[in-house]
């Protein structure tokens, strides 16, 4: 599309093809990030500032009357509170989060390991050995990447009823501990894992077992990673499983149903406590991708796109 | 129905009052109010029989829990926080577990039907006043006759008919209204003096209303009005149906294709049109509205704590809702939600405690508290007359919709499975008329009945 730019100023040290790209990144970008600007400023500023829009990204910061305290019986000085202050105390106080987050670490984890430990055999089998119906059993896995979680949530919601498991950690958990798309993934990659590694296993007296945990493990860590960064953040985000399957029990609730606390509609939401929550649900997994944003992109460069 | 399976205990105490509270009551000491003399009488009768039901109270004094579950818990913690430490001092022995709370009130609906169906119901629940019926369709709500039968005085309460009401279907009543709002005006003083209004000349119907814009616009305000077409169900197209006396389905039939249904788009049309108003959505409406920029506000009472907590510098006014003639609106749709009695227990021990807490917070300072926590007034006349009659001077911005409390009327459901969608199907017509994709309302008024008929059950 520049070839006629380049061709122009062919001395140019920065082409026009580049500075293009960048500028489609560079706004692409602010696009993503706007967002999480409004999300940081709100939570920083008093409902006041928040209705008029006024007070820039930070807000004045002034001390505003907190009329919940006044309800409750406070004096009108003792019951003036900074917005920040008021903002993040409030998600901790109203939401528990912190009980929230905790069971979020509980929930996700639980996830991922038993995930890792049904997807790795399962892929292994995929790709290395030779039985009868392989094929079609893939054909099965990749067939169960196609149906939304949505469509099956009631029947599955039914089953958990009648299990008696509903309100419980295992409703949150054990609907997502097979996953299709970590068995896909793992075998992708298997399928780049040379057969003479597994045949020398095999010559050394290895069990089949063995070789999944011992031998393929190892070599799989950078797809590992990235399953993990898509299992996690799928189910530490999610909203949907978490609010079908508790409706009685408050404090088993994840992380993302925290926000609803401070919802109000109609008569008027309480976005500042509701933005701090928002920032410390997602900060965890920003700074966990920031650190392992290499292995990351290696992750799905090893395995996704061969 | 005496004795059958919903059978209350003969014994049931007269709930929402408590023998041995003191009656946190405060009288204006002016004799010549006739309401205040009834309300003494009717006090003092409370009181006898408060005295002759006390010795039942004590006698039962068996732990008994019962579950409770609520939508908005940024709106109604605090409310309830404050109505359950009061519980928990007058029954000592009965434990009210708060479940999650709903996200609103179709998620409420959702998730009441999903326990249903897994058998793991709460005993009491709060729900969307036009979200009522459908529980009731399906037997989930317990009816609340044989109950009220069993509570001596129960009318002395405060539960009159209009708000008994609002919960009855089939001829029994389900649900008992907890907090109620209704459609009123809010008005900026400042911007309107602009035009050369002051709280003697405010609009009261809808031609002056946009006559007011044109005088805002002259003035040189943008943005006159924000009219809340969008607030959830329809409420607004209700409102302009009721203000006729209409209601706006009778059975499976949805009115729209009667003469008023056509004044109602009319009415609209003539709104958004003659006062160029913008489509905003809730939370852009309420922010313009408290930053100034809107002059007029026609919107649920219940957000009157939330604008007045973070507006500007402006003087707010709320008053009556305009009509369509000059002798104002002939009813309006109640909002809010409402008790109701889902228990699947048929320990009689059990139902006893899911009815004092339906009735303790329905009543008396129970129901007081509606309207100290929130922007929703209680239905209850007692309270409101008696308990709250020094709040409202003190907050005339929450009085307006007290005012109008004898314009109660049913917000109409959507009867069916498709409820929800003829719901959408409205909203999006109405949209179209805010945004002039449609100005031939007799054309749009056959288009809307069809389309919405088709979603409801056929008769018979």
């Amino acid at each position: 599309m520049s070839n006629e730019a380049i061709v122009a100023a062919p001395q140019a040290r920065v082409s026009t093809g580049e500075v293009v790209k960048h500028v489609v990144l560079i706004l692409g970008a602010l696009v993503v990030l706007l967002p999480f600007y409004v999300m940081v400023s709100y939570s920083l500023k008093a409902p006041a500032e928040l209705m008029q829009n006024t007070g820039g990204f930070f807000g004045s910061q002034l001390p505003f009357l907190d009329d919940r305290c006044v309800l409750l019986g406070g004096a009108e000085a003792d019951c003036m509170v900074n917005p920040t202050v008021y903002n993040y105390t409030s998600a901790f106080r109203e939401a528990p989060l912190l009980r929230y987050l905790l069971n979020g670490v509980i929930v996700t984890a639980s996830i991922f390991l038993i995930q890792v430990i049904v997807a790795l055999p399962c892929a292994y089998a995929l790709a290395k050995l030779r039985f009868w119906g392989r094929d079609a059993v893939f054909g099965l896995v990749l067939f169960c990447l196609l149906i939304p979680v949505h469509a099956i949530a009631l029947p599955l919601y039914i089953i958990l009823a009648q299990l008696g498991l509903t309100n419980s950690y295992a409703a949150l958990i054990v609907p997502w501990t097979i996953s299709a798309f970590g068995i896909f993934l793992m075998r992708q990659f298997f399928m780049t894992v040379p057969d003479d590694l597994i045949d020398a296993a095999r010559m050394d007296g290895m069990s089949e077992y063995s070789i999944v945990w011992n031998v393929m493990l190892p070599t799989a860590i950078p797809a590992l990673l990235a399953f993990a960064i898509f299992s996690i953040v799928a189910h530490w985000n999610d909203y949907f499983w978490p609010r079908i399957v508790i409706t009685g029990d408050r404090s088993l609730f994840t992380p993302p149903l925290g926000l609803r606390e401070f919802r109000g509609d109609a008569d008027g939401s309480n976005f500042g406590p509701m933005m701090a929550s928002a920032v410390v649900i997602v900060t965890p997994l920003i700074v966990a991708f920031l650190l392992m944003q290499r292995r990351f992109i290696e992750g799905i460069t090893l395995s996704g796109m061969k | 129905m005496n004795g059958g399976p919903h059978g209350p205990p003969p014994d049931i105490p007269i709930a929402g009052v408590n023998p041995r509270a003191r009656m946190p009551v405060q009288l204006r000491p002016d004799p010549a109010s006739t309401v205040e003399k009834d309300m003494k009488t009717t006090l003092s009768a409370m009181v006898l029989a408060l005295a002759a039901t006390g010795a039942y109270a004590e006698g039962h004094q068996t732990p008994v829990t019962i579950e409770f579950a609520y939508p908005y818990s940024h709106l109604f913690d605090i409310t309830y926080e404050s109505i359950l430490q009061r519980f928990n001092e007058d029954h000592p022995h009965i434990t009210v577990e708060f479940r999650a709370t709903y996200e609103n009130y179709e998620d409420g609906t959702n998730t009441i039907l999903r326990e249903a169906v897994a058998g793991e119901l709460p005993d009491v629940t709060m729900q969307g006043l036009n979200r009522q019926a459908i529980l009731v369709e399906r037997g989930i709500a317990r009816p609340l006759t044989d109950f009220i039968a069993a509570t001596e005085d129960f009318e002395l309460n405060g539960y009159h008919q209009a708000m008994l009401d609002l919960g009855t279907f089939n001829g029994e009543v389900h649900g008992l209204p907890f907090s109620v709002s209704l459609p009123v005006s809010y008005y900026n003083m400042e911007t309107m003096a602009l035009a050369g209004y002051d709280e003697t000349n405010l609009p009261t119907t809808w031609d002056e209303v946009i006559g007011a814009c044109e005088a805002l616009n002259a003035a040189g305000v943008d943005n006159p009005i924000f009219w809340g077409w969008n607030i959830t169900g329809n409420w607004f197209l209700q409102a302009l149906m009721w203000s006729q006396n209409a209601p706006t389905m009778i059975g499976n039939d949805f009115q729209i294709d009667t003469p008023e249904g056509l004044v109602a788009l009319d009415t609209m049309h003539s709104i958004f049109r003659g006062c160029n108003m913008q489509n905003l959505e809730w939370d852009a409406a309420l922010q313009s509205f408290a930053a100034g920029d809107v002059g007029m506000m026609f919107w649920s009472t219940s957000a009157v704590g939330a604008v007045e907590r973070n507006m500007g510098d402006f003087t707010l006014m709320t008053n009556e809702f305009p009509g369509i003639t000059a002798d104002g609106p002939m009813g309006l749709p109640a909002g809010g939600n409402s008790a109701m009695l889902v228990s699947t227990s048929e320990d009689p021990a059990e139902l006893e405690a899911a009815w004092l807490w339906l009735t303790y917070i329905t009543s008396g300072e129970g129901a007081a508290d509606v309207a100290r926590t929130t922007g929703y007034m209680p239905p209850n006349q007692a309270a409101n007359e008696i308990i709250l009659a020094d709040f409202y001077e003190e907050n005339p911005n929450k009085a307006t919709a007290v005012r109008q409390v004898g314009l109660l009327r049913e917000w109409q459901a959507y009867p069916g499975d498709n409820g929800l969608a003829a719901t959408q199907v409205i909203y999006d017509y109405l949209e179209g008329i805010v945004i002039g994709d449609y100005d031939d309302m007799e054309a749009l008024q056959q288009e809307l009945a069809e389309e919405v008929q088709d979603l409801m059950p056929a008769d018979g």
